[in-house]
């Protein structure tokens, strides 16, 4: 094998790494989106209902509302580490 | 500071005929929050009954009532009105007795009249509706009643329609179906309707008019235009009106509502058939001002005693006690709840850190003075809400804090100030390959380290707070059993972190990796961190075993403080695609060679940029705002704040139209 076949392959093999670690990044933050709009949904359904009979609930709905959504800042800090270190 | 105004408990006492003199004080102070009588059966208050309004309380009303309804019709508000001069009582007293029943019998005529036409044009509308489906028809409507032996019928059919019997059919193809009018004889009138129930007959009612349809309708919208224009000279009458009396009718209003607040004041007080009592309370450096006031008007004949205070946590109104720049924050607390008498109150360390944490979010230069600008802007829009003027307010420390820290990041919209980061970059590698565009290598992950200690301080106050809460409010065994398991969260957090600590170097972190090896590869560090988290756990099952369960939740919600990069992240880069996008893939290209082409597509270029930096804008206020406000309510609140106290509301108000008497 020459030496230049040798030094494409290694260029092609950095350009799959990185393009596998952008698959990985964008999976992170697309799956974690996912799993925390599933999570709100239901949340944010009743919180509504709450707030609309009492709107002192207010605070309390937003915060049970925006629980899950921590999911996706994992997955957001995860693809983040991918890019970026 | 962190601790709400303190509060003395008061007691007046007098005879009844002091109680006009004391109720007109009271009011005129505005400082005494009234805890209302109940009549519960105690020994202490046997013999006292609930007070009866005072004489002259249902003329009052129901003048307001009259008042608020004309305010009501011409959709008057009190903070529409600018304030000129204030309004003279005896004045606004005699005019409302004299004046007040005209202007109201006018108003009421006029409205009457209003809802009379507006009614009349309804009618006439709903006749051209039901006129519309025979538009085309060849026949005058007359010819469809007033026969003996034959029945017309109209109506929406689908599909084809075939009688048998003799009859007369109009149809009207429509996009699905088609209109059909139909005259039959009475008597196969029961056949024919069976066999149009088959293409689904909705039938519709015969309009009773005179004349073709198309004519019958010009000459009802002409009698509707008609009715328009009275409308609109009763309109305007009313503004005329409006504008004349708008001033009076605020000003009687206010005067009216503090009359009939203190001529029913009475039915929160324990009254007996001579006497009454009123408990209260007022902050602690206006007692004087009461015991003198009441002193004065009474001319001594009042009883007014300070009273002890039993129970803290179920007692006293609470009222905040911060600097100025704090009270925006109360928006938020109030949010969530207000702070219990007793426990801390973190309004004044969210004052701060919030706008921290929104700057560290949305650290731009552009976008922070774009919401100067705009929390500028809207000021005077929120006037006289005093929950918009605090948002607005917390919106302007927000975007302050965001142009000191875009300064600090060197950012501006996205593209690069003319100095390097002071501190941690955050730029991104997108459209570096831009002509002209500087780039300043990243330091993502040490500012999510940052973040993170954020995150062990934010929470490590938290639950030294909590400590300090249950020293406060509970009592007894309990006491100490909450306090140490404040204490135990925070030996467990602390020792997972120099566990990690010990075994990994982190940057920017202590690093414990070096420290003297004891026995099996542990080194004192690991062993000290160990030992913390036994103890705390032990400290936390003390207080209730079940709590365990929840310490995985110490990792999540430090983790959790990196949203403050991770957010702040995702705004830089779309900031910097709308730049790539819209120069370094539009507009570039097109001035290297500027073809008339290339200006239209130029212009698109510009479009681009504005419309992603406004989206971008708009996500970075609901990002910027909303996550912060997440981190203070779920990480940090939940560590020690507790909340529901009862808001102090002096009895009194603010005269803003009436002179104070």
């Amino acid at each position: 094998m020459s030496a230049e076949t040798v030094a494409v392959e290694v260029a092609a093999a950095a350009a799959s790494a990185a393009g596998l670690k952008a698959v990985g990044a964008g999976l992170a933050v697309g799956l974690a989106g996912i799993g925390s709009g599933l999570g709100e949904m239901g949340i944010g359904a009743a919180a509504m209902g709450a707030v609309a009979e009492n709107k002192d609930m207010f605070g309390l709905a937003l915060l049970f509302t925006v629980l899950p959504e921590t999911i996706v800042i994992f997955g957001l800090v995860v693809a983040l580490l991918l890019m970026f270190q | 500071m962190f601790q709400p105004k303190p509060m003395s408990k008061l007691l007046i006492v007098a005879s009844k005929q002091q109680l006009e003199p004391v109720i007109t004080e009271l009011y005129r102070l505005n400082i005494f929050h009234i805890d209302d009588y109940v009549e519960k059966g105690d020994e202490q208050w046997d013999g006292f009954k609930i007070g009866m309004p005072m004489k002259g309380a249902d003329t009052i009303s129901s003048s307001l009532v009259k008042i608020r309804s004309i305010a009501s019709a011409f959709g008057i508000g009190s903070n529409q009105t600018d304030t000129v001069a204030k309004a003279r009582i005896q004045e606004l007293k005699r005019s409302i007795e004299q004046d007040l029943p005209t202007i109201a019998e006018e108003v009421e005529k006029l409205l009457s009249q209003r809802t009379k036409l507006e009614i009349s044009a309804k009618e006439y509308e709903q006749r051209i509706e039901a006129l519309k489906p025979f538009i085309d028809a060849p026949f005058p409507m007359e010819l469809l009643r007033g026969y003996d032996s034959v029945s017309c019928l109209a109506g929406t059919v689908k599909g084809q329609v075939t009688i048998t019997v003799p009859h007369e059919i109009w149809v009207n193809p429509l996009k699905t179906g088609a209109f059909i009018t139909l005259a039959v004889k009475n008597t196969d009138l029961p056949a024919v309707e069976r066999s149009l129930l088959d293409v689904q007959l909705q039938k519709a009612a015969i309009p009773e008019e005179t004349g073709y349809a198309p004519a019958v309708i010009a000459e009802h919208e002409k009698k509707i235009a008609a009715i328009n224009a009275e409308i609109e000279t009763l309109t305007a009458k009313m503004g005329v009106i409006k504008e004349k009396h708008q001033h009076f009718l605020m000003s009687s209003e206010e005067l009216l509502t503090s009359d009939i607040e203190q001529a029913e004041a009475p039915l929160r007080f324990a009254t007996t058939d001579l006497a009454f009592a009123v408990v209260g309370w007022v902050p602690g450096d206006q007692v004087t001002k009461v015991y003198e006031n009441l002193d004065r008007v009474c001319a001594g004949k009042v009883y007014v005693t300070e009273l002890e205070i039993e129970d803290y946590n179920d007692g006293p109104p609470v009222e905040y006690n911060n600097p100025d720049f704090a009270h925006p924050s109360e928006l938020f607390m109030d949010i969530y709840s207000r702070p219990k008498y007793t426990e801390v109150d973190p309004t004044l360390l969210m004052s701060i850190v919030y706008p921290i944490m929104f700057g560290l979010i949305l650290g731009d230069v552009g976008y922070g003075a774009i919401l100067l600008i705009m929390s500028l802007g809207l000021r005077s829009m929120v006037k006289g809400n005093e929950a918009g003027t605090q948002l607005i307010n917390v919106l302007r420390n927000c975007s302050v804090s965001s142009i000191i820290f875009g300064v600090i990041f060197s950012e501006f919209l996205g593209f690069s100030l003319p100095w390097a980061p002071l501190w941690f970059s955050r730029h991104i590698p997108i459209g570096v390959a831009t002509e002209g565009a500087v780039h300043h290598a990243s330091a993502i992950p040490q500012l999510l380290v940052v973040s993170i200690w954020i995150g062990i301080l934010h929470i490590s106050l938290g639950r030294i707070w909590g400590a300090l809460n249950a020293s406060r409010m509970e009592h007894g065994h309990h006491k100490s059993l909450k306090m140490y398991a404040n204490i135990g969260w925070i030996l467990v957090m602390w020792g997972i972190i120099i566990m990690i600590w010990s075994k990994f170097p982190i940057m920017l972190m202590p690093d414990l990796t070096t420290m003297p090896e004891l026995a099996g590869g542990l080194n004192i560090a690991t062993i000290a961190g160990a030992i913390m988290l036994i103890l705390g756990l032990a400290f936390i099952a003390r207080e209730n075993v079940l709590d365990l369960m929840e310490v995985p939740t110490i990792i999540s919600h430090v983790l959790s403080y990196t949203r403050l990069i991770a957010v702040g992240l995702s705004s830089v880069a779309i900031a910097l695609v709308t730049n790539f996008i819209a120069i370094g893939l539009i507009i570039n290209p097109q001035l290297e060679n500027l073809t008339p082409l290339g200006i239209v597509l130029i212009i698109v270029g510009v479009v681009v940029f504005l419309f992603g930096h406004t989206l971008n804008t708009a996500l970075g206020i609901l990002g910027g705002g909303l996550h912060p406000l997440r981190l203070h309510y779920v990480e940090f609140f939940t560590k020690f704040y507790r909340g529901g106290g009862k808001k102090y509301n002096p009895f009194g108000m603010i005269r803003k139209l009436t002179e104070q008497n």
